[in-house]
């Protein structure tokens, strides 16, 4: 679809701050070291069936 | 025809009532298999077109983005083109992707609540690629025809509030009811057996018009009265009678068991039938009996394999009505 892939990106639960996780990297804020992310909406479209 | 006996009866229909989307009709001198096989071939056999792919763009509302796929996929479809289409399993013209014009039809959506008041998404925002499959309640309010065209504002999809937008592309194919219960033309369709009611008139007459009056009452369904001149029990509406048994019960508690014989007549049925709107009720049905006589196309034996078995060669001559 898109020619390179948007990286997936992160909240962190404590600061808000983005993050931008890679496959094998530790779940963790890189700003405040907390390790509850949460992930945004990608910006991609998203195809569905309709059943 | 060589000692074979024939099976072979020509079904008559007489149609009661006809509206758009309601059909009431007899269908006499066949048996219950032929009726029932058309009511199930009306609810899940006749094609029409629906919502079946959603790509979703943006979807920043309440309701995530399957619920909102799955609520587009239930909006009927006006499917006037779906007998003529093709299924886009079948369709070598192209890879069924919505720019086919034989399989499949493209709708867009796309809406933004910039106010402070909540705003509906309806069936009205979809905009149809091909202006003869619209959702039906666009098409009443069109033609002003069917249900109430001032008070009709559409199938709400999802309401947003300030802020909220809801932008995708919907691609709607041909299928039947059997996949899914979206592709069913079909409200309600029922059949009841046509009851032939007998009066035993002496055992009546040996009754006082008090108990006649009792007896008439038992029905929980208005099915018999009384004559206010002659005072005689008479048949108003066999129809309305729904096999409860109740007036027999009645006799016998009255002691006069045998006062009213009924019976299913087991040829004559009486079909009611409903349309989502997808089609026309009365085409709904010409489309199911064309369906079904697809399907009996496909049993049919050809000449040669009805001479060479014996069993199929009854069957071949049964359906010849040889």
């Amino acid at each position: 679809m898109d020619s390179q892939p948007e990286p997936v990106s992160y909240i962190c639960g404590d600061c808000g701050m983005e993050n931008t996780l890679k496959p094998g990297d530790v779940i963790q804020c890189r700003e405040c070291g907390y390790r509850i992310l949460y992930k945004k909406r990608t910006r991609r479209i998203v195809q569905y069936e309709a059943r | 025809m060589d000692g074979v006996v024939s099976y072979q009866r020509f079904p008559k229909i007489k149609i009661r009532e006809v509206k758009d989307e309601y059909l009431k009709f007899e269908l006499r001198e066949t048996d219950a298999s032929v009726a029932n096989a058309l009511r199930r071939v009306m609810i899940s056999e006749v094609p029409t077109i629906a919502i079946d792919l959603v790509e979703i763009e943006v979807n920043s509302s309440v309701l995530n983005d399957e619920f909102i796929a799955h609520r587009l996929g239930l909006i009927p479809l006006t499917s006037d083109r779906a007998m003529s289409m093709r299924f886009s399993r079948d369709c070598d013209a192209c890879d069924g992707d919505g720019q086919c014009e034989y399989c499949s039809v493209e709708f867009q959506l796309s809406v933004r609540c910039d106010q402070d008041q909540t705003l509906d998404v309806t069936s009205q925002d979809l905009i149809s690629l091909d202006p003869s499959v619209v959702p039906v309640d666009v098409a009443a309010r069109s033609t002003s025809s069917g249900f109430d065209a001032t008070e009709n504002r559409g199938i709400i999809i999802v309401k947003l509030r300030r802020g909220q937008e809801l932008r995708l592309r919907a691609i709607a194919r041909k299928g039947i009811g059997k996949d899914h219960a979206k592709w069913s033309p079909a409200a309600t369709v029922t059949f009841m057996y046509e009851p032939d009611i007998h009066i035993n008139e002496d055992m009546m007459e040996s009754l006082s018009l008090e108990d006649k009056r009792n007896w008439v009452e038992s029905s929980p369904t208005k099915v018999f009265d009384i004559d206010p001149s002659t005072h005689q029990v008479v048949v108003v509406d066999p129809e309305a009678y729904t096999y409860d048994e109740e007036v027999i019960k009645k006799a016998e508690a009255m002691g006069k068991p045998g006062l009213v014989e009924i019976y299913a007549k087991d040829t004559d049925f009486i079909f009611t039938v409903e349309s989502t709107g997808a089609i026309k009720s009365s085409q709904l049905v010409l489309n199911a009996i064309q369906v079904l006589k697809q399907k009996l196309d496909a049993v049919r034996l050809t000449e040669d394999t009805e001479e060479a078995d014996e069993q199929f060669g009854e069957l071949g001559a049964h359906m010849r009505g040889g």
